[in-house]
This record gives structure tokens, sequence and C-alpha cells, in this order.
């Protein structure tokens, strides 16, 4: 049995940038909210949607919204090769790049490694409003201040439908029970998931279609995360940066 | 880390970093352990003094480490390798068979207006030891040495049956909140400490073994070019603070000790007892 | 009230003037104490680092100060292995800076971790295809290493080396000490590479990412370079320093020719293997991972000044200082091509750290600034402290540079070279 390797494509020309995939991500995953004195670079967004546009003013402007998570790198993640301590893993089953929070020493040298700023660092301890710990999801531990974590495709989730298939009698997991939250929560359906493997998956169809495309692909890292617009400047957002007078940051 | 831990494969990768962390950790866990067992067995074989003189020898200035040849003109630059002990110097053996200790040039005692009565052999620590007519030996200070320190504050002198060893600490002197180490000029055992005062000698010895061996000792023939060597290395000492009047009339006082301020005759100290 | 414990026939300045220079470091050190110890109790959240400037000030600071402690490594390799006896006159001056460089930088980086109580699971669990992993261990057991070799400096105090076990101690290590120098030599090669390594592998930045032999990138073998390069440069520097601010005459002028005539040779050789490192990186590395190199440089401030000031100002012209005889002899210049080795390869340390953070690698990714925090920069001053202190305390009760003992008896007009024969040779 070869194992799966599961994937995501992400139809830009679909979001409408709501925001839902990150919220559920946020809720399923026991994201604490942001503490006081947290900025967007010191947040913890497994997904989190960038507003992206073509540079240009007035009415030749446009933009888009672009979903941004673990790209789940399928060649030599560059996060792996350089963790000191194995608390970062590929699940040769699943193919999904695993973070353990409770081995790392939060060097924090793979989210130096990482090209797609996808890791986050636990700069606070968690803590959760009175009350709103009740509203925590019990098959996901939270993390400690001081690791990273990143997104793991809801790993929960996958030992749930695990543990459905087993109580099933099944040795493969249903693809129905599998979803992440994300996929979910896409009110337009421009996320969807399954086993690139699988050639009859909707992923693995999608990976082939024409405007498909992944961020950085030239750097070898073989990401699973196909994004896909019809638009051509937009399938530009794939490729690296260009260098700009003094912009601020 | 071990093959038991999680995460732990045989691969060649594994295997060549761990290799090399444990060689790291053995070779320099063996290099401390037998640091400390050697030391141990040097303390136990009672080599402390013979010890503190070598590292008191090798942290000397260079040039008050030449060699006795050098004085003599034999060579024109050499650095003793034996820590002044020329019983076991072949280059000395061979320079001693080659131009025989000649007389001394002149019967004369006096020398720079110093006493240096030529009946015994001098250490360059300034020391003497003199054979006497029943095998014992006498040991006592130079006339310089004596200049240098001026009447001790107090001795501490070895009680007899302790054993003395060449260049190990013959006896102290106390001056002026200084513990000036003497060294011994020869192998033997304390018979008499009979404390310089009154006497000319701070101890009588007698041989143990073999026998007493001053081939580490200055032959009378080497005591003048030693000595001028000794006044300059002294001057030397004394002046480098701007004090440059060492002698009155091209004769050393008679007691540095109290002429000079501490720091300068702390330095005379270091020169002439050889202290580092 | 303490010149029992000062080294015969040096002169150290009175215990209240010890204490007046002291006394603002200790202050300073305490601060950088408290800093430390809010970024341990509060968490990095007391830190301007962020998930996009993963490292900081910190990360620089180890970077530059362990290859500035790289003297400790490699006058050890030259005085030990390869027997350069001059280099005996900055050998223990240079155990003290390596020593404080590297307690220093592991500190720092203990601060720097978010669970510095995990440190021990690289050890257990260590993935050896990690740099870092390669660093920890050869830090961890360098620092060790040096920890032994600082033990002799202090067993012969004056007062220390009265207790007979530790003169004899003392007296047994230091014969064995080229042993400690090789494994030092040994440790230091991997970590200075593998610190290297530590960008040079990072193929999500083709801005730091570098091709190699086997499995080090160039960078390792650069950085080793480099670090060889400047380590005498920066003993040269410190010598020259605390020979200023103590107003002592500490080593003969041959010895920082000497350090310095090393360093610029080898500051030579890194300068050309920089320059063609660079040529490779522009031509094919970066283009080949989909960036163009010149596009880094768009993003000011940092321009291609930086690349010019980093080979040619910082590199090339200090070589060229110190590799010329007639410069060489005039202490001003000696020491500012030191010093400029010594910002040269802090200026590569922050290139390959800081600037390769703040380029961004996705198109629709922003130019990153980061300054850090009054707490980050307390913590890096608190290692400066930490070092001045260590080696105020050294100087004072430790002999560093046994020359010095030397000039007190010689006025400064008679210094001569001393020839040391061998002893049959002439016979």
């Amino acid at each position: 049995m070869t194992g799966k390797r599961y994937g995501m494509s992400i139809d830009i020309d679909r979001c409408t940038g709501c925001g839902a995939c990150m919220v559920a991500c946020a809720v399923e995953n026991n994201v604490p909210p942001a503490p006081e004195g947290a900025t967007d670079r010191k947040g913890i967004t497994w997904m989190r949607v960038f507003p992206v546009d073509n540079g240009r003013d007035g009415p030749d402007r446009k933009s888009v919204f672009v979903p941004m998570l673990c790209q789940q790198c399928g060649q030599d993640a560059p996060c792996v090769s350089v963790c000191p301590q194995q608390a970062v893993q590929v699940d040769p089953a699943t193919g999904i790049v695993g973070q353990m929070p409770e081995r790392c020493l939060g060097c924090r040298y793979c989210m130096a490694a990482c090209p797609y700023h996808a890791r986050y660092f636990n700069w606070w301890d968690p803590a959760w409003p009175a009350g709103m710990e009740k509203t925590l999801n019990p098959n996901v531990a939270p993390r400690m201040r001081g690791v990273v974590e990143k997104c793991n495709f809801c790993h929960g989730r996958w030992h749930a439908a695990k543990e459905r298939a087993v109580g099933r009698g099944a040795r493969e997991i249903d693809p129905a029970d599998y979803v992440p939250a994300c996929v979910e929560a896409c009110p337009t359906a421009a996320i969807r998931f399954g086993d690139l493997n699988d050639p009859r998956s909707p992923v693995a169809q999608a990976a082939q279609q024409s405007g498909s495309f992944r961020l950085l692909e030239k750097l070898g890292t073989e990401p699973k995360i196909y994004y896909h617009s019809a638009r051509e400047w937009v399938r530009e957002i794939g490729r690296a940066p260009a260098g700009k007078e003094q912009v601020h940051g | 880390m071990f093959p038991w831990n999680y995460g732990f494969h045989w691969s060649t990768g594994n295997v060549l970093f761990l290799g090399a962390f444990y060689t790291v950790l053995v070779v320099v866990a063996t290099t401390v352990a037998s640091a400390i067992l050697r030391a141990r067995r040097a303390v136990a074989a009672q080599q402390t003094d013979a010890i503190r003189w070598r590292s008191d020898f090798h942290d000397l200035p260079p040039r008050d480490r030449v060699c006795r040849h050098v004085l003599t003109g034999e060579f024109q630059v050499r650095e003793c390798p034996n820590a002044f002990d020329c019983r076991q110097c072949e280059t000395h053996a061979r320079l001693v068979a080659l131009h025989p200790p000649e007389a001394p040039p002149e019967s004369g005692e006096e020398l720079l207006g110093m006493s240096f009565p030529l009946d015994r052999f001098y250490h360059r620590g300034h020391t003497w030891a003199r054979l006497g007519p029943d095998g014992a030996v006498t040991i006592g200070l130079d006339e310089l040495g004596r200049r240098v320190l001026g009447v001790p504050d107090a001795v501490d002198l070895p009680a007899p049956g302790t054993r003395l060893r060449v260049n190990g600490p013959a006896w102290h002197i106390h001056k002026r909140n200084r513990d000036v180490r003497v060294l011994s000029p020869a192998d033997g055992e304390v018979v008499e400490a009979t404390g310089g005062i009154g006497g000319d000698g701070y101890l009588r010895v007698k041989p143990v073994g073999r026998g007493f061996d001053f081939r580490n000792l200055l032959a009378p023939c080497e005591v003048k070019p030693w000595l001028l060597r000794e006044v300059e290395r002294l001057q030397g000492a004394l002046s480098a603070e701007g004090v440059p009047t060492l002698a009155d009339g091209g004769v050393l006082l008679p007691d540095l000790s109290t002429a000079y301020p501490q720091a300068d005759w702390d330095a005379a100290c270091d020169a002439m007892f050889l202290q580092a | 009230m303490d010149r029992q414990l000062i080294a015969r026939g040096v002169r150290r300045c009175s215990t209240p003037q010890f204490l007046l220079w002291i006394l603002p470091w200790a202050a300073l050190f305490a601060f950088g104490l408290y800093c430390a110890g809010l970024c341990l109790v509060k968490g990095l959240n007391q830190t301007n680092m962020d998930n996009r400037f993963a490292f900081g000030l910190w990360i620089f600071v180890d970077l530059t100060i362990i290859a500035l402690g790289a003297g400790a490594f490699f006058t050890g390799f030259l005085l030990y292995i390869l027997k350069l006896k001059d280099l005996d006159a900055v050998i223990n001056s240079a155990v003290v800076i390596g020593f404080v460089c590297y307690s220093g930088a592991v500190a720092a980086l203990l601060v720097d971790v978010g669970q510095p109580l995990r440190a021990w699971f690289t050890f257990w669990y260590p993935n050896v295809h990690s740099m870092l992993t390669e660093v920890t261990f050869c830090i961890t057991c360098y620092l060790a290493v040096l920890l032994i070799e600082y033990l002799p400096i202090v067993l012969r105090n004056r007062k220390l080396r009265e207790v007979p076990g530790f003169l004899v101690f003392e007296f047994e290590l230091h014969k064995l000490i080229y042993v400690l120098a090789g494994v030092g030599t040994f440790l230091s090669f991997f970590h200075q590479g593998s610190l290297g390594g530590l960008f040079g592998v990072l193929r999500g930045h083709p801005f730091a990412f570098r091709e190699g032999l086997a499995v080090w990138p160039s960078t390792f073998f650069l950085f080793i370079l480099s670090a060889a390069a400047v380590g005498p440069s920066f003993i040269l520097f410190t010598t020259w320093l605390i020979s200023k601010l103590s107003g002592k005459r500490l080593v003969r002028p041959q010895v920082l020719q000497l350090l310095g005539r090393i360093s610029g040779l080898l500051l030579g050789v890194y300068v050309l293997a920089k320059t063609v490192d660079t040529l490779i990186w522009i031509n094919r590395t970066s283009p080949g991972a989909g960036f163009p190199a010149q596009e880094y440089f768009a993003w000011q401030p940092f321009g291609t000044w930086i690349l010019f000031a980093e080979i040619v100002v910082f590199g090339l012209a200090p070589a060229l200082i110190l590799l010329t005889p007639r410069l060489r002899l005039r202490t001003n210049w000696l020491v500012s091509a030191a010093v400029l080795a010594c910002l040269g390869v802090a200026l590569n340390r922050f290139v390959m750290t800081l600037q390769t953070l703040a380029l961004p690698t996705l198109s629709f990714d922003r130019y990153l600034s980061y300054w850090p925090s009054w707490q980050e920069t307390g913590t890096f001053l608190a290692v400066v402290a930490f070092g001045v202190l260590v080696y105020s305390f050294s100087f004072r009760y430790l002999l560093l540079f046994p020359q010095e003992r030397e000039f007190r008896q010689e006025p400064a007009a008679q210094v001569s070279e001393t020839a040391v024969m061998d002893p049959v040779g002439r016979s």
C-alpha cells in the first residue's frame, strides 16, 4: 500500500477574502486569541488570507485574496532537515509535514528556513478569556509558550476519521470523514482537499488543470498546495518577488 | 544519542556524527583524567617542589634563564633546557670535558665590594654550599643575597631530618611582608638549622644516597662573570622605575630592602631569587 | 589589599581604581540580567522578533562573537600544533577571549530559544542532518574544552598555585594542552563551519543558499576561513586596546605583526574565495532557484554597496594592509586593518542573518525591518559586560601576557628579539 499524499487546491478566483477559513482554523486548532500587544507579525494564523494587487493605480488596479498556509512541501521540506531535535517530521502515511510542539525547543530555525512564512511561534502563554476555554476543541492539544506550530491539515480530524474507519472495520478512511476545517468553512468552495495520489480526487484533478500553479516552484520544494487562477497576473504571484525601491515594512 | 532513543537510526550520518562526538568526549575526558592521575601521582611522590621550580623557571623571563656557559662566553645565546640542573645536562658535561674548569683566576675573595670566598660552590639563586671536613655540607646565603634582603624579619628553617632537593625550597625568609623562598643548592638531609645568625651558614646538610653532586653549582672560575651579570640584572630590576642609583661609589648598598620602594625591591627579589 | 593575588612582576592599578572600573560594567551586567530575566520569565514577547523576523540581534551577535572568538582555537592551533612559539605571548589572553565569547554566545542562545529547559533534547534526539545540531554539539563541547584550557591560567594565579594540588594539576594539564588544542581545532572547524552552513542550507532563502561540497554549502568553508582570518585580528585589536587602557606594554610589536600577517594571509584567501562564491551564486545558484540576484539589491537600504563594503572595504583593504610589511610596522595601520577585518566579519554575519530574513521570498510579501527591543539590547549588553568583567578580573589576577613582566625590567629602548637556541645545536 502506498501512502497517501494529502494536498489542497485553492481557487484564487473564487476566494472572496471573507476570512471564514481563518476563523474556522483557529477555532478547530485551539489557537488562542491574540493577546494585547500582538502585531500581525506576532500572531498565530495557520491560515492567513493575504490581499494581493497587481501594483497598478486607478482603474487598472486589480486585487485578489490569497489564502496562505503551510505549503506541505513534498520534497525535502526546508523545515524538516533543519530541526535539531526531530520535532518536524513528515508522516509517510499521509505526506503531512508535522510539527511536534512537545519536542520543540523554540529555536525558530524552521521559521527562518520556511520560504512561505507559514510557521508561527508562541510568543505568549496561550490564554483564553474566562468561559471561552469551554469552547476548546478536545481533540487538539493547545501549545505552550515558546514553541513553534503550523498547519497540519487538521491532524485531529485525521485521527478522528481514522477512529471512525477502525470502528467500521475499514482499513482506509472515508475521504468524506477527513476534511480540514478551512475547507469545510469556505462558503465559495474555493478550497478543496484530498489525496494527490488518487487521480480521481478533485485535488489531483485541480492540480492538473490549466491555470494551476504553486508558490516558488523553482525552489524545488514541491508544495502540495495548488493555487489556481485563470488570470495571468495572478499566476505571477507564484514567482519570486521583484525588488522595489524603499517599501516600508 | 543512544540506539534506544526515539529517532535513532543506524545510518551513516548518525554513526559518523555520534562517533565523532563520543570520540571528542572520550579524548577530553581522558586528557583531564590523566592530568588528574599524574598530578596525584606526582603529589604522592613528593615532586611538588620540583614541579614548582620547573613552573617558576618556565615563567622566568628568557634572559634570566640563560645557560651558565653563556656567562663564560662559550655560547652567544642559549637558554637552559634543564631548569638550572646541570647534573643531567649533556652539553654541560661535554663542555666541562672540553675545557676542564681552571683554577680561580684570582684568589681574591672581594668581588665588587662583596665577599665571595672561593672555598665553596655558588648556586644561581644566591646560595652556596661548602663541603666540611666531616662530609656534611653547609648551606648559606651569599653576600649579594644578604644585601638584597637585609636583616630578615623572620626565617622559616626546615626541621632537622627534612629532605632537601636541588632547586627545591631550602628555607624561607620573611621581609617587608614578603616570603622569599631560598632555593637549595644541594640534595641532602638537614642535620642542623643554624639560621645564619652567629654562624655563616643557614643549614648543615648530610648526604643522602650517593653523596653530594655539585655539578649544578658554579665553579669558582664562573663566579666573577656570573656576579657581573647578576649585578647588571639587579640594576635592571631596580632602575625600571626611575631610581637609577644602585650603588654608592660603585659599591652595592649594604641593605637594599630599606633603600628602595616596595615594588622595586620586590622586583629585585624576584630577579635575584629566581622567583617568577 | 588584593596585592597578594596579582602576579609577580606586573603592576596593576589600585583596588579602588579597579572597583571604579568594574562598577559601571557590573551595573550594566545587572541590568542585562534583568532584561534576560524578563525574556525568560515573561517570554520572548519581550523582544521585537516576530514570526517573520524569527532571528534577531542575538543570533547576529552569537555568530559574530563566535567568529571573533575563533582566535582562541586558531592561536592554540598555531602555537601548539604548528609550533609558532611567538604566539605564546598572547595565548592566555586568546583563551580568555575565546571563553568569554563562547560562554556569552551560549548564554544568549539559551535566552533566545523558547524553551531553554529543553536544550538537552538536541542531545537526546539529535537530528544529525541539521546544521544547528552540529553547532550545538560542537559549541557545547568546545566551551567545555575552553573551560579546561582556562583552568590552568586560573590555577597559575599567584595565590592558587601555592596550593600543591593546583600547582601540580596545572603542570600536568599544561603538558597535555596540545591534545586540547587539537580537539579545540577540530570542534571549531566544524562549528564555525556549521554556523555558516546554518544559513547556507536554507533552500527557502536563495539569498543565503549556496551550493557546496557533500552536505556542506560553500558558506561552511567561508565561515571557517573568515573566522580563522579575523580571530588573530581580534586578538591583535584587543591586545592593543588593553595595552592602551591599562597603559602597559603587553607584548613585543613583533607578536602583533605576526598576528597581523597571519590574519592578512587568511583574509586574502577568504576574499578570493568569497568573490568566487559570490560570482557563482549570482550567476548560477540564485537564478537557478528563480531568484535573479540583482533583485535582492533593489530593496533599499541594502543595495550593492553592502556587497562592495563586505568584500572590498572590509575584506580586500585590510588584507592588503596586513600583507604589506611596511604598513604592518606602523601600529596605526596594523590596528586599523585588524578592526576593519573584524567589522567585515560582523558585516558578513549581519548580511547572512538579518538581511536574509529582511528580504521577502514571496512576491506579495514585503521587505521587513526589525529593530531590537530594549530587553533584547539589554541582554546583548549583559553579554558584553560579562565579557569585560571576566576579562578585567582575568587581566588583573592572572598572567595573560607573560612578556609584560619582562618589560618592567627592560627599558623600552632595549627590547630586542630573544633568540632561543637549540640546546645542543652549537656545542
